[in-house]
């Protein structure tokens, strides 16, 4: 019961995608994954560790350090140059580490203004808290203090479990500094099915949808449609390209049944219809929707209803 | 024939010309048809997209601040257009490629305006002269219950040392005794606190304070201080009640002089600094417990700011006290500098908090 209610309070909250800028428009860019992030933090541990060990072998070489504190000697320097590595990265990259980098995953500023170099600094200090200093004094700790073992443990375990269970996988530094890590978006603009989509078949006759036959779909078939005509383009086996055609053959079937197109469509002109009647369908409804008549899919009748 | 006509449509499309507003071949397909409005929406914006394309892998690259004048003019006005495109894209097309590239195109030039334009320095300098102090000062009543708890168990451990010797082993842990008792002879004592051990100075024994049992003390006190305020100021008492019993033991045996000058050296500012961490956790847990009109996340937000400050300054101070540590203790053995160094070190730390970042009138 107090589940369902908090699933339902969940459901009505925005999208945790969303980031709105300063200039109104709402940007999706999806939240980063604890998995992802854990990937860029493992990477950019050892980018950092092996330039420690490096440094300690440096100071055994040049006999600075005995073997007695080369421990504590090793925690330090780790720490004095992890700890300026994140921040600096994060600084010079504009949110990013080397791990990150790898990870195409970004930092970002919560409120969607700009991301402030104290936000990065409190978000990399904070880090040191949740996770480095509990491992280290969990290595240094021996067996003689339990106690002070598990609170460690638990410590770091707490901080393990706040990105889980936060919506926008944030740390607790996160939320102190207003952050949250984002992937990073690719841009790639492919061609525009419209301009190019032929109204003629293999004989010129020409494919002509009446308006009563593009009343049956909405915004959601025609992008599923735009999708498959798009991987039309794409090299296939042999077998794969049986099963397209049988696919393709039973969509236009559908189709045709569906919006009452009495002409048989030949075979080779299947694609070329679906592409007539992608450009048709898709020019009724964005005029549809510029008269605030917005169909999200062919249901859009029985939902206008409702409300 | 018609295929033909169907390629060359497709490569005018692919290459149109880069001046924007020249809309490719007069907003028509290879049939010579009229596009339907959210293609020519799209054929009359391409080549701007393309070149936001460009000059945000470029910013990408090069980074805000080596890119040129024009190309840097270009993003930001061509970054707001393309918000303007991707609003206008979202109520009049359907075309699912083009909004994902939209949006894409947009979130990535609004990562580029948006980065961080600060230097490092810049930051550093503004905590030390200003941030740091000021904070201290919002968060006097905290930090002084920091000191409070600290003290009260100074003074418990102290009076139930001398009601009965046997406390002194509930309170202080035995490694950091260190054969230290009631039991051990006055002789003793007094060698661990004149013990001129040149093995143990220097930059391992730095290293060694540094991540010592008071520094583990002091990061313990203030992450817990988010529980509610109770762990934290347990811990700070307890910590005040070995102190005080460790005390109170050398005092019987006529030696509270000395071991007020072998703590001094560095222990004013490291206990000091487990105080003001505690400071830090109280804040915390304050915000926690009592949030007011705030969601309980948001006002530990706003009370973070300043804790993580104060977190910041107890750090610096374990930093300076495990140098006073690892380098003065074994260096100097008088015991007049002894005090002098450290209620000097800590005279300093007092003065930084009080006088630092006030506004000249």
């Amino acid at each position: 019961m107090i589940f369902r209610r908090w699933r339902e309070r969940r459901r009505n909250l925005p999208s945790p995608d969303e980031l709105l800028p300063p200039e109104g428009v709402a940007l999706t860019l999806p939240i980063a994954g604890v998995g992802v992030r854990l990937g860029a933090q493992i990477t950019d541990i050892i980018i950092t560790l092996v330039a420690a060990i490096c440094v300690v072998v440096l100071l055994l070489a040049l006999d600075i350090t005995g073997p007695q504190t080369i421990f504590v000697i090793g925690t330090l320097i780790f720490f004095l140059i992890r700890t300026p590595y994140y921040v600096l990265a994060e600084l010079a990259w504009n949110g990013q580490t080397l791990g990150k980098r790898l990870m195409k995953i970004k930092v970002v500023s919560h409120d969607g203004g700009s991301l402030s170099a104290h936000a990065i600094v409190l978000r990399n200090l904070m880090k040191e808290a949740e996770v480095f200093l509990p491992a280290t004094l969990l290595l240094t700790l021996d067996s003689a203090s339990p106690i002070a073992s598990i609170l460690s443990l638990g410590w770091i375990t707490v901080g393990l479990l706040v990105p889980i269970m936060d919506r926008y996988r944030r740390r607790l530094g996160d939320m102190m500094a207003g952050t949250h890590v984002i992937h990073l978006p690719v841009p790639l603009l492919l061609k525009d099915l419209a301009s190019e989509a032929p109204a003629y078949g293999e004989k010129k006759q020409k494919f002509k949808f009446l308006t009563h036959q593009l009343d049956h779909y909405g915004a959601f078939e025609l992008q599923t449609l735009e999708t498959l005509l798009r991987s039309q383009s794409n090299p296939q086996s042999s077998s794969a390209a049986k099963q397209r055609d049988a696919t393709i053959e039973a969509i236009v079937e559908r189709i045709r049944k569906k919006i009452g197109y009495a002409d048989p469509v030949p075979h080779a002109d299947r694609v070329r219809f679906l592409k007539a009647f992608y450009n048709a369908q898709r020019e009724h409804l964005e005029q549809r929707q510029l008269f605030g008549d917005r169909r999200e899919n062919k249901h859009y009748a029985q939902s206008g209803e409702e409300t | 024939m018609s295929l033909d006509r169907q390629d060359l449509s497709g490569t005018a499309s692919g290459t149109l010309s880069p001046q924007p507003g020249s809309s490719g071949n007069g907003g028509q397909n290879g049939n010579g048809q009229e596009l339907m409005r959210s293609a020519r929406f799209r054929q009359e914006r391409e080549a701007d997209w393309r070149r936001l394309e460009w000059l945000v892998l470029e910013a990408e690259r090069k980074g805000l601040q080596r890119m040129g004048f024009a190309d840097a003019r270009d993003l930001a006005s061509l970054y707001r257009q393309a918000t303007t495109s991707l609003a206008i894209a979202r109520e009049i097309s359907l075309d699912k490629a083009l909004l994902a590239y939209l949006e894409a195109l947009t979130a990535r030039a609004y990562l580029c305006v948006y980065a961080p334009q600060e230097r490092l320095g810049g930051l550093v300098s503004r905590f030390l002269s200003h941030g740091a102090p000021q904070a201290m000062r919002r968060c006097w009543f905290y930090v002084l219950l920091g000191f409070l708890c600290m003290g009260l168990g100074v003074l418990a451990g102290y009076l139930l040392y001398f009601e009965n010797t046997d406390w002194f082993y509930v309170f202080m842990p035995e490694e950091l005794a260190g054969g230290r008792g009631p039991d051990a002879t006055n002789d003793y004592l007094r060698s661990v606190i004149y013990d001129q051990d040149p093995e143990s100075s220097g930059l391992g024994a730095f290293a060694t304070y540094l991540f010592s049992h008071n520094t583990r003390i002091a990061i313990f006190v203030f992450g817990l201080g988010v529980f509610a305020c109770f762990p934290a100021a347990l811990l700070t008492f307890y910590n005040g009640l070995g102190l005080g019993a460790f005390y109170a033991l050398h005092v019987e045996r006529g030696l509270g002089f000395d071991l007020g000058g072998w703590l001094s050296i560095h222990g004013v500012t490291e206990l000091s600094a487990i105080c003001i961490a505690c400071g830090g956790g109280l804040k915390l847990g304050v915000a926690m417990l009592f949030p007011g009109d705030l969601s309980r996340a948001e006002s530990l937000r706003l009370a973070g700011r300043d804790a993580v400050k104060l977190a910041l300054v107890a750090a610096i101070m374990l930093i300076a006290a495990a140098l006073l540590e690892g380098f003065g203790r074994q260096l100097v053995q008088d015991m007049t500098t002894r005090y002098l160094i450290g209620w000097g070190v800590g005279g300093l730390w007092l003065a930084w908090f009080l006088l630092g970042g006030r506004s000249r009138r």
